[in-house]
């Protein structure tokens, strides 16, 4: 579905990712481990048309969505739900939801107010809160907006980048849950976790990605035998 | 009963005072960009106005239409030529420079256009009435009610509307705007094209209410901009408006207690209390986040 091409993108004279290629299947949910630096979030930018890669292709259902700016890939079905939430702290929950669905025309309106009682079902907590200042939220429940606004663009694929960072145990088990949730509602997910043990829960196929390179690829099976992940990710000797 | 009469008159004053503190909270509260050439936009609006008066003789309306469209093109003027090019986070001191230097530029084109340094500037012929004991002037309570509509107009814009969805989202966070696909094309023109109109609104009220224009307009109105959202709160709409009503009351209890003289001392006094007590301003609880954001930017 999502076919990443010998992706090269660089600061200036340093290549954070250099030659990445993987591929998310329809339906799966597909992780992708590493150490901090190890360009994870350079590719989730690169993905979603913030950065621009040096060479290199991004196709999502025979579209080419190389090089093409945030909006358009949005527009084209990809939406990410960034690193550390950034939610718009002073505007309501709503009006955050209403802003996910910029991408959207103004004759959807109706469909946009239908899509928001679906997130509001999905999320309660969001229904509860709904003209609270966002940034009022706690940590899980802004994820979970964060979230909610990114399904508001109606993606045909979900980019995740680690969604457990600085959430507590408790709350990082109810995000796995929704997204397990949201898979078997027929979500594709492409996801980013440090979290090992919690994303052999969820995730279908895995890449391991270090310095910039795709080092290992594999099945949870595949991950739980590989002994360097294990060592390194899973706190197993 | 000369206590309320001084208060009434006050608000009438601080209202104008209000739509100055808003054009820079809007500026600065969403662009996080200081417009120094504001005042001179004004005074290039009024200078307009009394030029065409004569050619086009609309009267007292005309001059009210001409003011407000002048201000909104030097605005939008000052914004293409000096914040667009600049829009980067490291734009902001080029931009403020740039502005001052356009500033100079308008100040001189206004004193071509008026080239004495006083000129009558006609207002509203309303008439003046008693309520019970407290003198009312017309025109001003008709300028209190303009300002009411301008700032009831800019909430509805920027809270029922779409528009005004995109706006805010993207001065709360413009990079996450941009990763939504929730960017405004032209923002920053729209921006300083309703703060010009906000402006023009403030200049024709203060210009009629006094009767004239001299050149020394333009920096005295880019002070009680300042000024008002200095002590409403950096940034903040809100406290922008309760800014300028204060500022115009403080200005008002000054001048009928102590004597003309004393009302700007008192003011830029009670500025300095403000920064020392609440740096922020009354509304500007947020500044350190607000303040991160500008550095972020900047």
């Amino acid at each position: 579905m999502l076919s990443v091409n010998n992706l090269v993108t660089s600061y200036g004279l340093i290549k954070a990712l250099k030659g990445v290629s993987l591929e998310a299947k329809k339906g799966a949910v597909t992780c992708i481990l590493g150490p901090n630096g190890a360009g994870k979030t350079t590719l989730m930018f690169t993905l979603a048309g913030i950065l621009t890669p040096d060479t290199g292709t991004v196709n999502l259902l025979d579209q080419n969505l190389t090089g093409l700016g945030a909006p358009k890939i949005l527009r084209k079905g990809l939406a990410l739900v960034p690193e550390n939430r950034l939610v718009f702290a002073d505007l309501s929950v709503y009006e955050n939801l209403l802003a996910g669905a910029f991408t959207q025309s103004r004759a959807m309106a109706t469909q946009v107010s239908d899509d928001i009682e679906k997130m509001y079902d999905r999320f309660p907590i969001l229904k509860d809160r709904h003209d609270q200042p966002a940034g009022n939220l706690s940590g899980g429940e802004q994820q979970m907006l964060a979230l909610a606004r990114a399904l508001m663009s109606r993606p045909s694929i979900l980019l995740m980048d680690e969604p457990s960072v600085g959430l507590s145990p408790i709350i990082v088990d109810e995000i796995f849950a929704i997204i397990k949730q949201l898979n078997e509602d027929g979500m594709s997910i492409l996801l980013v976790e440090q979290n090992a043990t919690k994303a052999l829960q969820v995730a279908d196929y895995f890449y391991l990605l270090d310095q910039g390179k795709v080092t290992f690829s594999g099945t949870p099976d595949q991950v739980k035998d590989d002994d360097i992940i294990k060592r390194a990710y899973l706190g197993g000797g | 009963m000369d206590m309320l009469q001084t208060s009434l008159d006050g608000l009438m004053i601080g209202s104008t005072y209000a739509l100055l503190g808003l054009s820079f909270a809007l500026v600065f509260g969403i662009m996080r960009r200081i417009n120094l050439a504001f005042g001179a936009c004004l005074l290039f609006g009024a200078s307009l106005a009394i030029y065409l008066e004569p050619i086009l003789g609309w009267g007292a309306w005309g001059l009210f239409l001409i003011t407000i469209v002048g201000v909104a093109l030097a605005s939008a003027y000052v914004e293409r030529l000096c914040f667009a090019p600049h829009s980067k986070r490291h734009g902001a001191l080029t931009a403020m420079v740039a502005s001052f230097a356009v500033w100079m530029q308008l100040d001189e084109i206004s004193s071509q256009l008026l080239p004495q340094r006083t000129h009558a500037f006609q207002g509203l012929e309303v008439p003046n009435f008693w309520w019970g004991e407290i003198f009312v002037r017309g025109d001003q309570l008709l300028h209190f009610a303009i300002a009411l509509v301008s700032i009831l107009l800019l909430y509805l814009l920027l809270y029922k509307t779409r528009l005004g969805l995109l706006i805010r989202a993207t001065a709360d966070s413009p990079e996450t705007a941009h990763l939504l696909g929730a960017q405004v094309p032209w923002l920053g023109f729209i921006i300083f094209l309703l703060a010009g109109i906000l402006g023009g609104v403030a200049a024709f009220m203060i210009l009629s209410a006094d009767g004239y224009v001299t050149p020394l307009f333009g920096l005295w109105s880019t002070f009680k901009g300042l000024v008002a959202m200095i002590i409403g709160g950096v940034g903040s709409l809100m406290g922008a408006v309760l800014g300028g009503l204060i500022l115009g009351l403080v200005e008002t209890h000054a001048g009928a207690a102590l004597g003309a003289e004393f009302r700007d001392m008192v003011t830029f006094g009670l500025v300095f209390l403000v920064l020392i007590i609440r740096p922020g301003g009354l509304m500007g609880v947020k500044i350190y986040r607000t303040d991160s954001l500008a550095r972020d930017r900047v």
